[in-house]
C-alpha cells in the first residue's frame, strides 16, 4: 500500500516536472517572438482562474476532455492506439441528437435513450476499427484516424442536408434540442452544467473498473497477445471489446457536450478534443485520478490561452507549442533510460576517486 | 608487467580481466590461459561470465581492466575484425548465417575476391571442400543454408572461422543443439584441429563434455575464476560441480520406474501446422498416464512446441483427437484446458509464461482472476496471501509481491510460473523445456518440483532437448522426430538408441529392449 502511494506520488512529481520544463522551454520561444513570457503566463493564469466565471469555464472544458481521455486510456492500456476519439464523439452525438430531435419521446425515456444512443454510436465507430484489426489485421492507428474523417464529413453532410434546422437561416447546424432534454445548469448566465457530476462519476467508476476481472484482462492484453492467449483470454474478442469500451466513453463525452453546452449539432463540434484527450491520458499515466488532474490542467491551459490571445498580442499557438512540448517530454521520458544515466554518473564519480 | 615476454606456447593469455555491466561485475579479475594444440574447457553456470570473457577475447566487448596476450604478444583487441586478423575465430550460440545463401557464398561474405570485381566462387568452394575433408567434415558447398540441419549449419560456422585463418577457435555451447551422434562428429573434428596445433576453447556447462574431450578446464563462478584443472582419468564430475556451484549437488533423483496409473490424456493422429503453415505434427499419437513423467526427447524444432500449444488449445488442430479422460478437448479455446486442470510451463517464459510488466502477485493469478474476486473486484488481500505462501513454498527471491516480473532472474521467474501452474494441482502438466537457461541450483529445484507434481498424481509431459534431463526424470521416454513419434522406450534405455531415434532412424532395437 505504502509502495503504491510512493509510486503515485513519484508519478505526480514527474508530471509536474514535465509541465514546468515545457513552460520553461515555452518561455524561451515566447521571448524569441518578442513578447514577455511572464506577461503571457500571468494572463494565461488569470484567464483561467481570474474570476469565478473563468474558473467555471475551465470546468466546462474539462467535462468532455476527461471523459474522452478516460476512453483513450482504456484502449492505450491494452496497447491499442485508438486516436479516433473525435470520430467516436461525433457519431455518438449524431445518434443522441437524432433520438432527442426525432423520436418524440417524453424526456423520462428520451434522455436515458439518448445517452444509450451516444454510447452505442461511439462504441460502434471504435468497435469497427477493432473488428478491422481482428479480421484483416488493419492497424487501429490508421483505421481510427480514417474513421475520424468519415465521421467529420458525415456530420457536415447531415448538418448541411437532412438534419439542417428547417427554421434556421441556412446555418450548418441542427435545430435546438428541447429544453427538457438539456443538462441543467448550475446557475443561469453560466455555462457550467451538471455534466461535471457525470464526469466525476465516470472517474470513480474507472477507478473500480481497473480492479474488475474485465479491467485486468484489458491490462493483460497490453502485456502481449501471447501471454493473453496463454492465460485463457481470447485476444480477438478482447480487442473488439476494449476498442468498443474506449469509443463508448468518447460517445458519452459527445453527449455531455451536445446536451450540456451546444444544445445542437454543428460543424467542428469536437474542436480537436480527441488529440488533447490523448495527451491528457498519457500525462495522467492512464490512471483515472491522474487523468482527472491532467484534464484539469489542460482545460486551464486552453481556457487561459484563449483569454491570453484576446487580451495580449501573444498568439494562441503558444498554447499548442506548450502542448507539443509536453508530448515530446512524455515520449522522451520513456525513451531515455534515466537509471542508466544515473549509473554511469555514479560510476564516473567513483572512478575519479 | 608491461613488456615482459609471455610464454610463447600459450596461444591466449588473459590477465586480470575486469568487465562491468552497470553495477554488475560480469568478470572480476579473471586470468585465463590456453595452450596451443589443446582443447580448453570454460566451465560455469549460466551467468558465471563465460560468454562475456570470450566476447572480450573476440573484441565484441572491451574490458575495463586487464591485458590480453596472443602468442606472447600484447594485443588490444578493439573489434571482431581485429580478433580475426589475429587468428581468433568464434562460433556463436546463435548462428550468424545468411539463410538464403549457399555455404560457399556465406564463407565469401565480407572477404575480398581474388578475381577483383568478379566472384571467385569456384576457387573458394574447392578450398572449402579440401578444408572440410582435412577436418573430417562433409559438406556440399553449394547447398543453401536454410536447407541445412542445425548440425550442418554449425559446421559452416566452424569452416568459415577456419577459412579466415583461425588458430584459436571459440565455441559457445556448441553441443546444445546437437544429437548425441552429431556431438561425436563435432568432437572428432575438434580433435583433428587440436592435432593440427590449433587451440580450441569450449564454453559449456555440461560436465560430460569436459570429461570426454577437454584437456584442461577453467572454472568460473559469479564472474570470478575459481580454478584451473588439468583433466585426466582422476577428474570427477562431483569435483568439477563443486567448483562450479560451490557446494555438492544431487544429480540422481532416486527415481524408481514406477508402474504408471491409468491413461489420462490421449493424443491420436494429430496434425498441426507451424507458424510457416507447414505440418509440424503429422500423425502424432501419444498417451500420458496419471502419476508418470513421460519424457519427450528430440532435437529442437521437431514439433515439440506445436504439440504443447495444440494440447493447451493455443494452436489450432487440423486433424486428430486430444482426449482428457473421455472428453474431446481438441480445438477448444485455452480456457477449457485451464479449467480442466491442464497446466502448462511454456518454452518461452518471457513472452508467453509471464506478463513481464506486471507485479509478481498479479502473475500468480494470471489464469484465475475470477476465483480471486470479491463483489466483482479483484481481492488484493487474498492475492497478497497467495503470494506470501507461494514465495515461501517455491523459494522465490524477491523483495515483495509488487516487484515487476521482469526484474527477476530467470530461475526466479520460472519459480513464479511453477507456483502458478502447480499451485492449482493439475491433472496434467505440460512442461516444455522447463530448465532451459537456468543455473544448476534452479534446475535442480524445478526438477524436484516436477517429480513432486507426479507424486501428487499428475500426468507429466516433459519436453526437453536436454537428454540428460529426460533420462533422469522420465518413467517412459518417447522420441519425436519430424512431427512423429519414433518410438517409446522404458526408463533406463540406452542413450545411443534414443540418439538414433532423435535423428529419425527406425530401430530394430525396439524389439531388443522388450
Amino acid at each position: 500500500m505504502k509502495n503504491k502511494l510512493i509510486k503515485n506520488l513519484n508519478q505526480l512529481l514527474l508530471a509536474i516536472g514535465i509541465i514546468i520544463l515545457s513552460l520553461l522551454v515555452g518561455a524561451i520561444i515566447i521571448s524569441f517572438s518578442g513578447n514577455s513570457p511572464l506577461e503571457a503566463y500571468s494572463t494565461m493564469f488569470n484567464g483561467a482562474f481570474g474570476s469565478k466565471q473563468r474558473f467555471m469555464e475551465v470546468l466546462v472544458r474539462m467535462i468532455p476532455l476527461v471523459i474522452m481521455a478516460l476512453g483513450t486510456s482504456v484502449a492505450f492500456k491494452a496497447k491499442l492506439w485508438n486516436i479516433g476519439g473525435d470520430g467516436q464523439f461525433i457519431v455518438g452525438s449524431i445518434l443522441a441528437v437524432s433520438v432527442s430531435l426525432y423520436s418524440g419521446l417524453p424526456p423520462v425515456i428520451g434522455v436515458p435513450l439518448s445517452i444509450i444512443a451516444a454510447m452505442i454510436g461511439g462504441a460502434l465507430w471504435s468497435g469497427l476499427a477493432g473488428l478491422l484489426r481482428v479480421k484483416f489485421n488493419a492497424p487501429e492507428v490508421i483505421t481510427t484516424l480514417m474513421l475520424n474523417y468519415i465521421a467529420v464529413y458525415l456530420l457536415s453532410f447531415l448538418v448541411y442536408g437532412p438534419m439542417m434546422d428547417p427554421l434556421g437561416s441556412k446555418m450548418p447546424q441542427t435545430a435546438n434540442i428541447s429544453t427538457a432534454y438539456r443538462l441543467p445548469l448550475f446557475e443561469s448566465g453560466n455555462r457550467l452544467h451538471m455534466g461535471i457530476f457525470i464526469a466525476l462519476f465516470i472517474v470513480v467508476i474507472m477507478v473500480f473498473f481497473w480492479k474488475t476481472t474485465v479491467g485486468y484482462k484489458i491490462d493483460l492484453l497490453g502485456q502481449g497477445e501471447k501471454v493473453t492467449t496463454y492465460s485463457g483470454v481470447s485476444v480477438k474478442k478482447m480487442i473488439v471489446f476494449t476498442m468498443a469500451i474506449s469509443g463508448l466513453l468518447a460517445g458519452i463525452a459527445g453527449w455531455t457536450e451536445v446536451f450540456g453546452v451546444q444544445y445542437r449539432l454543428l460543424e467542428g463540434i469536437t474542436s480537436g478534443y480527441g488529440s488533447i484527450a490523448v495527451v491528457i491520458a498519457l500525462m495522467g499515466g492512464l490512471n483515472p485520478i491522474g487523468i482527472l488532474i491532467s484534464g484539469f490542467f489542460f482545460s486551464a491551459l486552453l481556457v487561459g490561452g484563449s483569454t491570453m490571445q484576446r487580451m495580449t498580442e501573444i498568439p494562441y499557438s503558444i498554447v499548442e507549442i506548450v502542448q507539443g512540448l509536453i508530448i515530446i517530454f512524455i515520449i522522451a521520458r520513456t525513451a531515455i533510460n534515466f537509471k542508466e544515466i544515473k549509473n554511469r554518473i555514479t560510476r564516473r564519480l567513483s572512478n575519479v576517486k | 608487467m608491461l613488456g615482459e615476454l609471455k610464454n610463447k606456447h600459450n596461444a591466449v593469455e588473459m590477465h586480470n580481466i575486469v568487465k562491468e555491466f552497470y553495477d554488475v561485475r560480469a568478470n572480476d579479475d579473471v586470468d585465463f590461459f590456453v595452450k596451443n594444440g589443446s582443447i580448453h574447457g570454460l566451465l560455469g553456470e549460466n551467468g558465471a561470465g563465460k560468454t562475456t570473457l570470450m566476447n572480450i577475447l573476440f573484441g565484441i566487448y572491451h574490458p575495463e581492466e586487464g591485458e590480453i596476450f596472443i602468442n606472447g604478444e600484447k594485443q588490444d583487441i578493439s573489434s571482431p575484425t581485429k580478433a580475426i586478423s589475429l587468428g581468433i575465430g568464434m562460433v556463436h550460440q546463435h548462428f550468424m548465417l545468411a539463410r538464403p545463401f549457399s555455404i560457399v557464398e556465406n564463407v565469401m561474405l565480407g572477404r575480398k575476391s581474388r578475381k577483383g570485381i568478379l566472384l571467385d566462387t569456384k576457387e573458394t568452394a574447392a578450398d572449402l571442400v579440401a578444408l572440410a575433408e582435412k577436418y573430417k567434415m562433409k559438406i556440399d558447398p553449394y547447398a543453401k543454408v536454410w536447407q541445412l540441419s542445425v548440425g550442418e549449419q554449425q559446421r559452416v560456422e566452424i569452416l568459415t572461422a577456419l577459412y579466415q585463418g583461425a588458430e584459436v577457435l571459440i565455441l559457445d555451447e556448441p553441443t546444445a543443439v546437437l544429437t548425441p551422434q552429431e556431438v561425436e562428429g563435432l568432437f572428432e573434428t575438434l580433435r583433428e584441429m587440436k592435432n593440427d596445433g590449433k587451440a580450441i576453447i569450449l564454453i559449456t556447462h555440461k560436465l560430460e563434455e569436459i570429461l570426454s574431450i577437454v584437456d584442461e578446464v577453467t572454472v568460473l563462478r559469479d564472474g570470478s575464476m575459481i580454478g584451473h584443472v588439468e583433466v585426466n582419468e582422476n577428474t570427477t564430475k562431483s569435483e568439477l560441480t563443486k567448483m562450479m556451484v560451490g557446494r555438492d549437488v544431487l544429480f540422481n533423483f532416486n527415481k524408481a520406474c514406477i508402474k504408471t496409473g491409468k491413461e489420462k490424456l490421449v493424443i491420436k493422429d494429430l496434425k498441426v501446422l507451424n507458424d510457416k503453415n507447414f505440418l509440424a505434427l503429422d500423425g502424432f499419437s501419444l498417451d500420458i498416464h496419471s502419476g508418470e513423467i513421460l519424457g519427450l526427447a528430440g532435437v529442437d524444432g521437431n514439433g515439440q512446441k506445436e504439440l504443447c500449444e495444440a494440447i493447451t488449445g493455443i494452436r489450432p488442430i487440423e486433424a486428430g483427437e486430444v482426449k482428457l479422460d473421455t472428453i474431446n478437448i481438441e480445438n477448444k479455446p485455452p480456457i477449457v484446458a485451464i479449467n480442466k486442470g491442464i497446466s502448462h510451463i511454456p518454452e518461452d517464459r518471457h513472452i508467453t509464461g509471464l506478463a513481464l510488466g506486471w507485479s509478481l502477485k498479479k502473475n500468480l493469478i494470471l489464469k484465475t482472476f475470477k476465483d480471486n474476486t470479491k463483489f466483482g473486484l479483484v481481492d488484493e488481500k487474498k492475492i497478497e496471501k497467495r503470494w506470501k505462501s507461494a514465495q515461501v513454498d517455491y523459494d522465490i527471491k524477491a523483495n515483495s509481491g509488487e516487484d515487476s516480473a521482469k526484474d527477476l532472474s530467470g530461475g526466479n521467474q520460472q519459480k513464479v510460473i511453477l507456483a502458478r501452474e502447480l499451485g492449482s494441482h493439475p491433472v496434467i502438466l505440460i512442461a516444455n523445456q522447463p530448465t532451459r537457461g537456468l543455473d544448476i541450483g534452479a534446475t535442480e529445484y524445478v526438477r524436484q518440483k516436477i517429480i513432486d507434481a507426479k507424486g501428487d498424481g499428475a500426468g507429466v509431459l516433459l519436453v526437453s532437448a536436454d537428454l540428460e534431463e529426460i533420462l533422469q526424470l522420465s518413467d517412459r521416454i518417447a522420441v519425436i522426430y519430424d512431427g512423429k513419434i519414433m518410438g517409446i522406450l522404458p526408463c533406463g534405455s540406452n542413450v545411443k538408441n534414443i540418439g538414433e531415434l532423435m535423428m529419425g532412424k527406425k530401430l530394430e532395437v525396439e524389439e531388443n529392449e522388450k
